[in-house]
């Protein structure tokens, strides 16, 4: 299945894109879905990150399904 | 403008790259039953630790941010007793002294809205997915705000 993968700011910066698409074996968990882009993009692990799915954050065990939107980036800093 | 606004009360929620303005903002949220308004005016600063920013840029997670400032007025209504809230944050480049965050909290007495008010920027920055990004005259950086474990409740 194939999801589409966001990146902002710094983890923007980090990968060089704002967006992918990755493929992932069914009933893929989140974890699954990250250990994939950090492989993919090593740069990332300079960084503590956060995760969402669907615009949600999430945990390793969130279940992952085709068409979801992911989302990885730092620990945010607005105000 | 990418607004978000509950019809039934004076609640709001919204991004921008336009400048803001305070008192529009605050006016907003005034019920006939309330007796305060506590307004924050989060505003660029030119000096952190020492070393003077230019100018900053914010990015959003702009469908997620509107989420969760949805969910923090809410979480703030259950908590304290008020009446409206309105929450907006610039995003794009800002100049020094601009605003980059108003909130307004509208309640009947004003203790319970400084401690609103307090309240939602704390977790606006532990929660709410945008970030800054200090460009100085000799680089740039993004900031990495603090865990989401360590502070507060979600």
């Amino acid at each position: 299945m194939k999801v589409q993968v966001l990146f902002f700011g710094a983890t923007a910066d980090a990968v060089g894109t704002r967006e992918i698409e990755i493929d992932l074996p069914e009933n893929a968990k989140a974890e699954n879905a990250f250990a994939q882009i950090i492989g993919k993009y090593p740069a990332l692990k300079q960084h503590s990150l956060l995760f969402a799915v669907n615009q949600e954050y999430a945990g390793g065990e969130e279940p992952i399904q085709n068409g979801d939107e992911l989302a990885v980036f730092t620990h945010v800093s607005g105000g | 403008m990418h607004a978000t606004e509950d019809q039934k009360s004076k609640d709001f929620f919204e991004l921008t790259t336009e400048p803001l303005d305070v008192g529009a903002i605050a006016r907003r949220v005034v019920p006939e039953t309330c007796g305060a308004i506590v307004t924050l005016d989060g505003f660029v600063r030119q000096f952190t630790k020492g070393r003077e920013t230019l100018y900053l840029e914010y990015e959003g997670y702009e469908p997620m941010a509107l989420k969760e400032m949805e969910k923090l007025i809410k979480q703030a209504r259950e908590q304290f007793e008020i009446a409206n809230v309105g929450i907006v944050h610039r995003l794009g480049r800002l100049e020094i002294s601009e605003t980059s965050v108003v909130i307004s909290v509208a309640a009947p007495h004003r203790r319970a809205a400084f401690e609103a008010c307090e309240w939602i920027i704390k977790e606006l920055k532990r929660v709410v997915p945008i970030w800054k990004k200090e460009v100085y005259a000799e680089g740039e950086t993004w900031i990495e705000g603090e865990s989401l474990k360590t502070k507060g409740k979600r």
